[in-house]
């Protein structure tokens, strides 16, 4: 398995283009509980379109814009290009 | 002292006692007992899945709708006819990700359909709409809404967008996996409608199939507190079931303004629980939301098929280059300043044509009526108020035609997109912007918008500033002092949007200062979190747009006939009488002579320093009704001024108007200064009104008129000072 599987780092990290999956979500439980409900927790596959104070994703075919503070507290496992 | 929770075998004993629709596992499937009166429907879904259109297509309504998430802030109520002509009532709810609100907008749903707000009834029935291109997330507040137990419909909604996806959803196998009537529909296309109230109109409904079993470690904690809902507050069973499930997973449901507090043993039932399972440290919110999504899986099985892989969409392609660091800001830039463009270009022929017909009635009047005191109202008063706001209506239409059409394509969420990191530096996200940008047309519907903000002081930082962006009232204003200042077909159009740009920029520059101000001070709090979704573009709905611009324009005329009417009228009586003792006095001398002359040279002191003499005061004081007041009020004031044959018109007017001592009174720095007074003055009474009902308080919207006319005044003292001493 990549090394770059095995470390979870912040969203907001993630370069544009590039796939990962939900490893966890930290921060206030409100905003976890939001995140999960919309598709996006743990296990669920995210690709980055764009930005990297704001960032645009791609989640379950929507779009979603998260800001630095919101995109820091989702952290993800990035998959090899073409694992999806 | 909070009771103890109860033991396992306690609680089964207490479900054992529970009728046998009362507990998840043993929720029979049973059509939903015929209701006598007709049924109350409510339709929900998640933001942006077309709720609003299709409530709009089934009642005849014309409640707004746009391409971005939040527009729906409030219930709205109208009437369908079943198949037999019945009527029945249908609420239209604030779109929501779940039942766990975690904004204003989306607690009006939970609590109407949990039955907790006084003035609405609880919904019988229950419409869900879904967005087919996202079904599983959709179906996420729909399973929540199971829990309550009633009878429900499921539209699939935006069938067209979906195949166009590569999406093929068959209605009919989540129709079997449900158990509930499963409509496809295309609401913008009016496609469904007929099969959906044919749904509506049946006299029973099925209740869903699908069985749920709350998870196994939580299910005692939710049969007690059901049972103590149903005992101590009176709930119905199911909705108690709900509300448990709620109550124990987010903290924030306890919280309900206005509805009745838990019972003593709820809420300590409640504590005790929550105390165990903070203790326990099991994130038990996060196992029910997987739970759901693993039902929800099982639902959605052979529901959705992919027919073909999907490459970057054309709202990809767009986006590459409209939310692009460097290509977003060039675009935003061109779309503001082709707006403003449009709004001198586009709107003069129209503009020329109302100001000749405006000028030609007044003639008439003067020529058809006899000298005297009648005529003088009715040319001073009525035809040189009225008449001088209702000339500004092409422009008023051309800028609420480019707000729908960023609010019909998709470009709203976008704009706050790019904001988000200009807010970040004043402590507030991107969702900020979409009612900051929406008061630029108007501060009222900007400030109901406030509600898709989660937390509270964010959302008070963003009413408090929402009034500095200029709105369409405004403009008649900027566009008379431009007129003023930079007379003539010479100067080019593009000084006059520059000018008019650059008040737009002081607003919103003064807006995003305050913001900082307010969130380092009075309402500090930890820098917010954003989440944002990006609906798809869509290309713009031309005829909403068209009946939206149609619908402020009417309103505007309204307003000219109505308020604007009455207080030139008014303002003619101030300004007419008392009748100076000597007939041959000239119109200086009489209107000196007169009530608004003597109020205004009272007022005089206060704003001679901005360079304001009290003709300006007594529009000041008038505009406070609405903005535009201000326009209609220079006209009458100079139109009683003037010689009886003048019909010269208001800008003219203005240049012309001059100090006792000659001096003139509308310099260009004087201009300036009253734009920039307008810019930043609380001068609507209607924006004072809606900031009481939002913050339930008088307290901040009298913070508001203070801080906003205070910081008008200072601004204006010294641009006009530092002007003077230029030698302006």
């Amino acid at each position: 398995m990549s090394s770059l599987q095995m470390q979870p780092s912040p969203l907001c990290q993630l370069p544009a283009g590039a796939t990962a999956r939900v490893a966890r979500l930290t921060g206030d439980e409100g905003f976890c509980q939001r995140i999960r409900e919309m598709g996006f927790g743990e296990a669920s596959l995210v690709t980055k379109i764009s930005g990297s104070t704001t960032s645009l994703c791609l989640v379950n075919g929507m779009r979603i814009a998260l800001n630095h503070g919101a995109a820091m507290n989702i952290l993800v496992e990035r998959l090899p290009a073409g694992a999806r | 002292m909070a009771p103890e929770p109860r033991s396992r075998a306690e609680i089964t004993e207490i479900r054992a006692d529970l009728p046998p629709h009362f507990t998840a596992t043993a929720l029979r499937r049973r059509p939903a007992a015929p209701v006598e009166r007709a049924p109350i429907y409510a339709v929900v879904g998640n933001p942006n899945s077309g709720k609003t259109t299709l409530f709009n297509a089934l009642t005849g309504l014309r409640q707004k709708v746009g391409n971005y998430p939040g527009v729906t802030v409030e219930k709205k109520i109208g009437e369908v006819y079943s198949q037999h002509g019945r009527p029945m009532k249908i609420i239209d709810l604030p779109g929501a990700y779940s039942l766990a609100a975690r904004s204003p907008d989306e607690a009006v749903t939970r609590d109407v359909l949990l039955g907790r707000r006084a003035d609405t009834p609880q919904p019988d029935r229950i419409v869900c709409v879904v967005d087919a291109t996202n079904l599983e997330r959709n179906l996420y507040l729909v399973h929540q809404i199971l829990d309550l137990g009633r009878p429900l419909i499921v539209v699939l909604n935006m069938m067209d967008l979906a195949r166009r996806a590569g999406l093929e959803v068959s209605r009919e196998r989540l129709e079997q996996q449900m158990g509930v009537p499963v409509i496809p529909a295309e609401a913008v296309h009016g496609k469904g409608l007929i099969e959906l109230r044919l749904a509506m109109s049946r006299a029973e409904l099925p209740l869903a199939r699908h069985r749920w079993d709350v998870p196994a470690p939580i299910a005692p904690a939710v049969a007690e507190l059901q049972a103590s809902l149903v005992d101590h507050d009176g709930r119905p069973p199911l909705v108690a079931r709900a509300e448990a499930l709620l109550l124990l997973t987010d903290a924030d449901s306890v919280r309900v303004a206005g509805s009745t507090p838990l019972s003593g043993r709820t809420a300590a039932l409640l504590s005790s629980w929550r105390e165990r399972w903070q203790h326990q440290g099991t994130d038990w919110s996060g196992v029910l939301i997987q739970s759901r999504y693993e039902a929800i899986n099982q639902l959605c099985t052979g529901v959705v098929r992919r027919t073909r892989e999907q490459g970057p969409s054309r709202s990809d392609r767009a986006d590459a280059i409209l939310v692009h660091s460097i290509w977003g800001w060039v675009c935003f830039a061109a779309i503001m300043a082709m707006l403003f463009f449009s709004i001198f270009t586009l709107a003069e022929y129209p503009m020329n044509w109302i100001d000749q017909q405006v000028a030609a009635l007044g003639d008439w009047v003067k020529t058809a009526m006899a000298e005297g005191d009648l005529r003088d109202l009715l040319t001073d008063g009525v035809v040189a108020g009225v008449g001088g706001i209702v000339v500004f209506l092409p422009q008023i239409l051309i800028l609420f035609f480019f707000v729908g059409l960023l609010e019909s394509s998709g470009y709203m969420a976008r704009a706050a997109f790019l904001m988000d990191r200009p807010m970040s530096k004043v402590g507030l996200h991107g969702k900020s912007f979409i009612p900051l940008l929406g008061s630029y047309a108007c501060a009222i519907p900007g400030i109901m918008a406030t509600r898709t903000i989660e937390d509270a002081k964010d959302r008070l930082v963003t009413i408090l500033v929402a009034p500095l962006m200029s709105c369409s009232a405004r403009l008649p204003v900027y566009l008379l002092m431009i007129a003023t200042l930079l007379p003539g077909e010479a100067v080019p159009a593009a000084t006059k949007v520059g000018l008019i740009l650059l008040m737009y920029a002081l607003g919103t520059f003064g807006a995003f200062g305050f913001a900082w101000l307010f969130k380092r001070t009075l309402l500090a709090s930890a820098p917010p979190l954003m989440i944002l979704e990006l609906p798809p573009y869509q290309p713009p709905r031309l005829k909403e747009i068209l009946r939206q611009m149609f619908e402020r324009g009417w309103l505007f005329l309204k307003n000219a006939g109505t308020i604007i009417l009455g207080i030139s009228i008014l303002l003619w009586f101030l300004t007419t009488y008392p009748k100076h003792p000597d007939p041959a006095a000239t119109p200086d001398v009489q209107i000196a002579h007169s009530v608004a002359g003597r109020v205004g040279r009272l007022l005089e002191p206060a704003i001679a320093p901005l360079g304001f003499d009290w003709r300006v005061g007594i529009g000041l004081i008038t505009s406070f009704a609405a903005r535009e007041v201000f326009v209609s009020s220079m006209g009458v004031i100079f139109g009683v001024q003037a010689e009886p044959d003048d019909t010269t018109p208001i800008r003219d007017a203005l240049r012309h108007a001059t100090w006792p001592d000659g001096a003139p009174l509308f310099t260009p720095l004087v201009c300036l200064v009253l734009m920039i007074y307008y810019v930043f003055a609380m001068q609507c009474m209607s924006t004072v009104a809606i900031v009481k009902r939002e913050t339930n308080s008088w307290r901040w919207p009298l913070f508001q008129i203070v801080y906003l006319t205070g910081t008008a005044w200072i601004v204006c003292f010294v641009v006009h000072q530092v002007g003077r001493w230029a030698g302006f």
